[in-house]
C-alpha cells in the first residue's frame, strides 16, 4: 500500500487544513473547555447570602445549573464575613475548604485574594461577553470575578419629604430628622458621599479625610440608628426611620413589601459597589473544574437576567431588561457610562487597607 | 424493705467497673496519684480552654498587615498599644463595665426578693407559678427575647400604642443605653434569681422567727439576719450576672441599634468584619483580663469562704 494511493496531495491538503483548523480552535478556546470534561461531583456548596437573595440566586443559576449538568447546589448561608476565617484556615492547613464557590461582596473577596486564597478565573470563556465591571479593581487577573454592582442609594419615605427628593445628605441635618435617619454601623456607604458633603475632594481618599469625619459629626448630632442590612428593611416597615444610606436591592425590599419608598442618587454622589463569586484553592481538579462552569453560567445572559431580575441590581453583561419597579433611566441602576458620573468607585485595595480605620473612626464618632 | 438498686445505685456499679478496668490496666494501682488521675477529666477541660487561650494570646501578638492579609512572623505589643490609644476602645471597655455593674445592681435587687418569695411562700400555687414564670424565659433564646422587646418597645409597638391611647406621641424607647440595660436585666434576672434560690433556702425560718422575738422588725431582720446568711447566693449571683453582662453580645447589638457596642460587639468586628483576627484577639485577652481581675477582687474583698468553697475569708 502506498502513500500515493492512500493519500493524494488533495487529501493531505484537506487533512492539513482540518487538522489546522482544529488546532487554531483548540488553542482559541479556553482552557476550561478545551480539557477533557472529568468527573462531576454529586454537589457542589455554594456560600449565598439569605431570603430573597439565595432564591434569586437558585432561580438563575444553580436551578438551570443542576438542570444542564446533573450536579446538586447546595447554598451554605453561613455569613460571608464568618464563612471567611474558616476558608482561610482550611486553605492555610491544606484541608479541603467548606465551601466551592463564595459569593462574597468584592471588597471581602479582595482580601482573600491578596492572601492568595483564590483560584484564578481567567480562563472562563465568558468573561469576554462581559463589560469592565466583571473585573476586579486592585488585584491582577481574575481571583473574582464580579457578577452585578449596586449602589448605596440615599432611600427616603415620600411622605417626609413633600418637597420632593433629598437634593443632598445635608437636607437629612433638619431637626425634622432628629432620630429619623439612618446608616449602616459602620458607615459603610456614608464615608464617600460625606467626605464630597464636608467640601472635601475624592483623590484625598484615604489620605485625607477629615472633611468627611467632619460631616459625619454633624450627622452624629442627628441621633442616627445604625444597622445591618435586615434593619434597615424592619425600620422602615416599623415606621422608625424617614431616611436611609442603604443599598438599593433593601429599598426596593422594603417597596415591595409595601413600604412607600423611594431613592435618589444625591449630590454628593453615592458610593458603587460590587459582588462577585470566587473559589478558594484546595479543591480537586475535577471540582475546581464544575466550580469554574457554575460562574461561567453566571455569567450568561440568560442567567443573569433572572438573578439579577431578583436583586434589582444591574449586571455585567450587555443587554439585560430592568427589573420592574427599578427606576431607569437612574444613576442607582447604571446601565450606561453617563450613569457611573455620580457614582463613586474606589478600588478594593484602598478600601480594604484602611476600612479598619474608618470603621473605627465613624464608630468612635457616633458612639462617642 | 430497701430495693435493691436503691442500696447500691448505678453509679457505684459505674464506678466499681472503672475500678475494674483500672486495675486490670494497673495492677499495683495509682497508689497516692490516684486521687490527681481523678482530677484528669477536668484538666482535660480546662486544658483545651488553655491552649484555646494560648492560640488566642499567640495571635494577639501578631499584627495584620493589610497588602497579604497575613500576620507577623514576629510578636510585637502593637495591638495591645493600639487597644489603650484607640478611644474607641476605651469607651467600649468602660460602657462594657459600667453597664455590667449596674445590671448586677439591679438584677440582684430584683432578684433577691423573688427569690425569697419563692422560698418562703406557703402557697405551693405561688411558688409553681413563679418557678415556670424563671424556668419559662430559659426556653426562649436571648435573640428571640430581644427581637420581643423590639415589639414591645418600638415606635409602633405595645407601649406606645397604650402610651398613644391617653395622648402621647410616640417616644423612642429603644437603640439607646437604657434599652440594652433593660434588656440584659430581663435575661439576668432568672441567672440571679437561681443562684440566690438555694442560699435562701439554707436559711431556717427559724433564725428569722428568732430575731422577730428578740424585737426586730422585718427591716432588721433583712438587714441584720438574711442579707448576711444569703451572701454566698448573693456574691455567687453576682459574680455569674457580672460576667455574663460584661460578656454580652446580643443584647447590645439589637436593642442597641448599633450605637452601643460592648466589647463583644467589638471583638466579633474585629474577627469577622476588618478580618483582624490579631487585635480581635488582643480585645479578648482584655476582656478576659478585666473579667478575671474582677472575679479576683470580689474574691479579694468577699473571701472564697464567702461561696462556701471551705475556707474563711482570708
Amino acid at each position: 500500500m502506498s502513500f500515493d494511493k492512500k493519500f493524494n496531495r488533495r487529501d493531505l491538503l484537506k487533512t492539513s487544513a482540518a487538522v489546522g483548523a482544529a488546532g487554531v480552535t483548540t488553542l482559541a478556546m479556553p482552557s476550561v473547555l478545551r480539557a477533557a470534561e472529568p468527573d462531576k461531583p454529586s454537589e457542589l456548596i455554594i456560600r449565598a447570602w439569605g431570603g430573597p437573595w439565595v432564591e434569586a440566586l437558585k432561580k438563575g443559576v444553580s436551578d438551570p445549573f443542576t438542570e444542564k449538568t446533573g450536579i446538586r447546589i447546595k447554598h451554605d448561608l453561613t455569613e460571608d464575613n464568618e464563612i471567611q476565617p474558616k476558608v482561610w484556615a482550611a486553605v492555610a492547613q491544606n484541608r479541603t475548604p467548606p465551601i466551592h464557590i463564595n459569593w462574597d461582596t468584592t471588597t471581602n473577596a479582595t482580601k482573600s485574594a491578596l492572601r492568595g486564597v483564590c483560584e484564578d478565573l481567567s480562563d472562563l470563556s465568558n468573561i469576554a461577553g462581559t463589560t469592565d465591571l466583571a473585573k476586579p479593581v486592585g488585584v491582577d487577573g481574575y481571583p473574582i470575578v464580579n457578577t452585578y454592582g449596586y449602589v448605596y442609594v440615599l432611600a427616603y419615605r415620600p411622605s417626609a419629604f413633600p418637597d420632593g427628593a433629598p437634593k443632598s445628605y445635608h437636607d437629612l441635618l433638619a431637626d425634622k430628622f432628629q432620630g429619623r435617619v439612618a446608616f449602616y454601623n459602620d458607615g459603610i456607604g456614608f464615608h464617600f458621599p460625606a467626605q464630597v458633603a464636608g467640601g472635601g475632594k475624592l483623590e484625598d481618599i484615604p489620605g485625607n479625610m477629615a472633611a468627611c469625619w467632619e460631616f459625619v459629626e454633624k450627622m452624629k448630632a442627628q441621633n442616627p440608628l445604625l444597622g445591618e442590612d435586615p434593619d434597615f428593611v424592619t425600620w422602615f416597615q416599623k415606621g422608625e426611620i424617614d431616611a436611609a444610606c442603604t443599598i438599593s436591592t433593601n429599598a426596593l425590599g422594603a417597596k415591595k413589601n409595601g413600604v412607600d419608598l423611594a431613592w435618589t442618587v444625591p449630590e454628593e454622589g453615592a458610593k458603587f459597589d460590587t459582588d462577585g463569586l470566587w473559589i478558594p484553592k484546595g479543591h480537586s481538579e475535577s471540582d475546581l473544574y464544575w466550580a469554574k462552569e457554575y460562574i461561567n453560567s453566571a455569567l450568561t445572559k440568560e442567567a443573569q437576567q433572572v438573578w439579577l431580575d431578583g436583586l434589582g441590581l444591574p449586571g455585567v453583561v450587555e443587554g439585560l431588561t430592568p427589573p420592574p419597579g427599578v427606576p431607569v433611566p437612574d444613576p442607582s441602576y447604571p446601565t450606561k457610562p453617563e450613569d457611573f458620573d455620580r457614582l463613586i468607585r474606589i478600588s478594593g485595595q484602598v478600601q480594604v487597607e484602611n476600612e479598619s480605620e474608618w470603621f473605627s473612626k465613624f464608630k468612635q464618632i457616633m458612639q462617642g | 424493705m430497701r430495693k435493691y438498686r436503691t442500696s447500691y445505685p448505678i453509679s457505684w456499679r459505674i464506678m466499681d467497673v472503672l475500678e475494674a478496668a483500672f486495675a486490670s490496666i494497673w495492677p499495683k494501682g495509682g497508689g497516692k496519684y490516684t486521687p490527681y488521675l481523678m482530677l484528669a477529666p477536668a484538666i482535660l477541660l480546662v486544658g483545651a480552654l488553655v491552649v484555646g487561650l494560648l492560640y488566642i494570646g499567640d495571635s494577639s501578638l501578631r499584627v495584620l498587615d493589610r497588602s497579604t492579609f497575613l500576620f507577623s512572623d514576629h510578636w510585637t505589643i502593637e495591638n495591645y498599644k493600639r487597644a489603650f490609644s484607640e478611644s474607641f476602645t476605651l469607651t467600649v471597655i468602660w460602657r462594657s463595665l459600667l453597664g455590667a455593674f449596674i445590671v448586677t445592681f439591679f438584677t440582684l435587687l430584683l432578684a433577691f426578693p423573688y427569690a425569697y418569695v419563692m422560698v418562703r411562700t406557703s402557697s405551693s400555687f405561688l411558688r409553681k407559678f413563679l418557678l415556670i414564670a424563671l424556668f419559662l424565659p430559659f426556653f426562649i433564646g436571648q435573640v428571640v427575647r430581644a427581637y420581643g422587646w423590639l415589639i414591645i418597645l418600638g415606635s409602633q409597638g405595645i407601649v406606645n400604642d397604650a402610651l398613644g391611647l391617653v395622648g402621647v406621641e410616640p417616644i423612642r424607647l429603644l437603640f439607646n443605653y437604657p434599652a440594652v440595660l433593660f434588656g440584659l436585666i430581663q435575661y439576668m434576672l432568672p441567672f440571679g434569681v437561681l443562684m440566690l434560690a438555694p442560699a435562701m433556702t439554707a436559711i431556717p425560718e427559724e433564725v428569722e422567727a428568732a430575731s422577730g422575738s428578740l424585737g426586730a422588725n422585718w427591716i432588721k431582720t433583712l438587714w441584720y439576719v438574711i442579707i448576711p446568711m444569703a451572701k454566698p447566693g448573693i456574691i455567687g449571683a453576682g459574680l455569674v450576672v457580672l460576667t455574663l453582662s460584661l460578656t454580652d453580645f446580643a443584647m447590645p447589638a439589637i436593642l442597641g441599634g448599633g450605637s452601643q457596642d460592648f466589647i463583644a460587639n467589638a471583638i466579633y468586628d474585629q474577627f469577622f468584619r476588618t478580618s483582624d483576627q490579631g487585635f480581635g484577639s488582643a480585645l479578648t485577652i482584655i476582656l478576659i483580663g478585666i473579667g478575671s481581675m474582677m472575679v479576683g477582687l470580689i474574691f479579694m474583698v468577699f473571701g472564697a469562704g464567702t461561696l462556701a468553697l471551705g475556707s474563711e475569708k482570708k
